[in-house]
């Protein structure tokens, strides 16, 4: 019963306020608009804003000693995420069954278990520097603590339920699931899709200045 | 209460293998799930035996005692069951079982060990008998309408026997007398150059040792 | 033509007796023939006792075969089935759940007479610097593994006996079906947490003279006068060495146990699980001491791992070597927000592996 209205009304009303949500603050960013660059633009802005889409996802020089911990465990995390997010075989068949109508092959499970571990460690690792940092743990909010620790969550009650023979453990992750997706437009977790807009607005301004960033 | 075994005369096994094929059919089986194997000793050789195995229904079942979940139950014809929807898929009664009878599908989700699945002795499982529910999950439940395991009723030389363990034994005591002590006795490597009284010459058949 | 004439009775007579002498004799004394070749070692024992004797060893010199493709599935009896079940069945339950009881009685009790280790000396409101950055994320990582790995193998230990009159019996096969996948998930990942324990918290846990002099003294446990002691104290190199070979056994055997497809029959699966087990008992109960002497049993210990600083006085109290030198170095009363203290904390170098003595400081004591 439980169950039913967690896979049913309440997952398509956070999915109604997810993709709404990021529409209107994808919206809000590309309207805001800037105060017009009056100087003469030294070349078009595009090929900046592709470069730089790229170059950001490495450290500058200089900078790369300092900022090992967050690369490795940075990279640890969203790799293994997304390899669960679209290639884990429960996923898989959801977006199959109820969100494309298409499938593709799923992970093996050795993949699975190694992008799951990357996962969770990542996260954990992570976190626990935000926290431990005497810098970071002044400059964190209440979101930075809330998505990284409602994101363990819902990895967690996903790997509870891995066994796929009680419902209740399904109802648990899919009502975590729906209050991530709730929570996903209202946080920091925009940068997913916002990071494609920030690199390429600065990328695309400097390019114009004439000035490789 | 009838208190239900089974027993495999070594000395009538031909491997043919009909026992496991007959679990297989009526139970629908998934491939790679082998509740009943046929082992044959010293191949071959002189003396080869073969034995069919599958679960013994334990009085004492170490499957039951080592169970985290307590998932197995024992009937009141003396079998052991289990149920499917309380199993955890951990592998213990795997590792306990002296026979080797919990078997587990390697492709359960994400190719990790799934639900265990065992001989029931053709008795199905906890849902209700012969309901479509119990047949997914745990094949026949020919002791419900009254018939016995199909591995023992496929058997083709009534090695296998299966049922109550009185009438079993009965029947076994009679081929025991049968066939006289002498019968084990004579012929089992005379053949070869191993040390026993000879058959006599008008002796025919395994209890002769002239195979 | 012959003299001979029929026999007369008599002499039938004597015929027929001779007979029945001779049938008797034979009737009586043909029987005792296979008796008599017993006794000269002819062999009549029944030969398929043997062969099911061979059968039920645990050694097999006979050869079996099998058309079924399972490991071991030519195995007829496995043997060391029984054995496992006895050990796990009779002895790790109760004996590990009196180890474990036992040493939560044992703390309770020695907190209700001890009470809190306090600083005698009150705090003297100057920081030390005690852990990096990095020795606490990864002590961090690794604690918090432990706890999740420990407590859902404990469930799945004694779920069985606790749990099910709590929960009945589906609901008690939820929680289990979930703590075995997130023991089974989060397992792989312990080994590195180890690693990173093993490298960070490596130096200076070498065990010397003075931690025999501080183990006479039980540390201080009792009574007040706590031995000398450097950077760790030798019931912390003790722990030290117990979670890196702990460690490392239980991370071994919980491989072997998570992965059978490499051909793992059942007597290694079985003997994995001793080993998993009883490290596993044996390492919750040591780390309830850990725990209990972080937290509640010692006043000034915790925030040497939440925040990475100690005050002064409780330094001197339980770690005066140590003290000593970092006075010497100039670092007590360090301000933990200046920004070159901030740099030095974060360890990004791993140089200090931890030490927050300069290059030339000993912390081996």
């Amino acid at each position: 019963m439980f169950l039913e209205f967690v896979e049913g009304p309440l997952w398509y009303a956070s999915a109604a306020i997810f993709i709404f949500g990021v529409s209107l603050r994808l919206i809000e960013v590309l309207t805001r608009g800037m105060p017009p660059d009056l100087s003469a633009p030294r070349g078009p802005g595009w090929p900046g804003a592709l470069r730089t889409l790229f170059s950001r996802s490495w450290t500058a020089e200089g900078f790369t000693r300092g900022a090992t911990f967050h690369l490795v465990a940075g990279y640890m995390f969203h790799i293994g995420l997304f390899v669960l997010l679209l290639f884990a075989a429960p996923h898989v068949v959801f977006l199959e069954e109820r969100v494309l109508g298409f499938g593709w092959t799923p992970a093996p499970h050795w993949l699975f278990i190694l992008a799951a571990d990357l996962a969770f460690a990542g996260l954990a690792l992570l976190w626990l520097r935000r926290v431990m940092h005497p810098v970071m743990r002044k400059i964190s909010t209440f979101d930075d603590h809330a998505a990284a620790i409602l994101t363990f969550i819902v990895m967690f009650t996903g790997c509870m339920a891995l066994l796929m023979s009680h419902e209740s453990l399904r109802a648990i992750h899919m009502l975590t699931v729906c209050l991530l997706l709730i929570y996903f437009p209202f946080s920091r977790l925009m940068h997913a899709f916002t990071f494609f807009l920030s690199r390429g607005f600065t990328g695309a301004a400097m390019a114009r200045k004439g000035v490789q960033a | 209460m009838a208190r239900m075994k089974f027993f495999c005369d070594a000395e009538r096994c031909i491997e043919c293998n009909g026992c496991v094929t007959a679990c297989k059919n009526v139970n629908e089986v998934p491939w790679g799930i082998n509740r009943r194997r046929v082992v044959t000793i010293n191949d071959g050789k002189p003396g080869e035996r073969s034995l069919s195995v599958a679960c013994m229904h334990c009085s004492d079942a170490p499957c039951m005692a080592v169970c985290p979940v307590d998932c197995f139950y024992q009937t009141a014809d003396g079998l052991v069951l289990h149920d499917k929807d309380i199993c955890i898929g951990c592998g213990y009664c795997f590792y306990a079982c002296p026979f080797g009878a919990p078997q587990f599908p390697t492709e359960g989700a994400f190719g990790s060990r799934g639900k265990m699945d065992k001989c029931t002795f053709c008795a199905g499982g906890p849902e209700a008998d012969g309901s479509a529910e119990e047949r997914r999950k745990y094949g026949a439940n020919r002791l419900a309408e009254g018939k016995l395991p199909a591995c023992a009723e496929m058997c083709a030389t009534k090695a296998l026997l299966a049922g109550d363990a009185d009438v079993v034994a009965d029947i076994y005591r009679e081929r025991v007398a049968y066939r006289g002590a002498a019968g084990m006795q004579r012929g089992w490597g005379v053949a070869y150059g191993k040390p026993g009284v000879q058959a006599g010459k008008d002796m025919k058949g395994k209890a002769a040792g002239k195979d | 033509m012959s003299d001979i004439a029929a026999p007369s009775p008599r002499l039938r007579y004597r015929r027929a007796f001779r007979i029945s002498v001779l049938l008797l004799a034979f009737v009586l004394i043909v029987p005792l023939v296979p008796y008599g070749l017993a006794a000269t070692g002819v062999q009549l024992t029944n030969p398929g006792a043997d062969l099911w004797r061979e059968v039920r060893q645990r050694v097999q010199p006979y050869e079996a075969t099998t058309q079924v493709k399972d490991i071991d599935g030519a195995a007829l009896i496995n043997t060391w089935g029984e054995t496992w079940r006895e050990f796990r069945s009779d002895r790790l339950v109760p004996i590990g759940g009196g180890i474990l009881l036992g040493t939560l009685g044992l703390i309770a009790a020695f907190y209700l007479i001890r009470g809190r280790i306090r600083i005698e000396g009150g705090r003297s409101g100057e920081l030390v610097p005690r852990f990096s950055v990095n020795q606490r994320v990864v002590h961090w990582f690794a604690a918090g593994l432990f706890v999740i790995l420990g407590l859902t193998g404990l469930v799945l230990l004694y779920g069985r006996y606790v749990l099910i009159p709590l929960l009945g019996p589906e609901g008690f096969s939820a929680t289990a079906a979930a703590c075995k996948e997130v023991h089974n998930l989060f397992g792989p990942i312990f080994p590195f947490a180890i690693v990173g324990l093993m490298v960070l918290f490596g130096r200076g846990n070498r065990f010397r003279w003075l931690d025999v002099k501080w183990f006479i003294k039980a540390g201080g446990l009792f009574g007040h006068r706590i031995a000398d002691s450097g950077y760790y104290n030798g019931g912390q190199k003790t722990w030290f060495w117990m979670t890196v070979l702990f460690g490392l056994l239980i991370s071994i055997s919980g491989l072997v146990l998570d992965f059978p497809l490499f051909g793992q029959g059942r007597e290694l699966m079985a003997a994995a699980h001793v080993v998993h087990a009883v490290i596993a008992v044996v390492f919750i109960a040591a780390s309830l001491g850990h725990i209990y002497i972080g937290t509640l049993g010692m006043e000034g210990a915790s925030e040497s791992m939440t925040r990475g600083y100690v005050d002064g006085n409780w330094a001197k109290e339980h770690h005066n070597l140590w003290y000593a030198e970092m006075e010497k170095a100039g670092m007590v009363g360090v301000d933990e927000n200046a920004l070159e203290e901030v740099r030095r904390h974060d360890d990004i170098d791993f140089r200090g592996f931890g030490s927050p003595l300069p290059k030339g400081g000993d912390t081996g004591h």
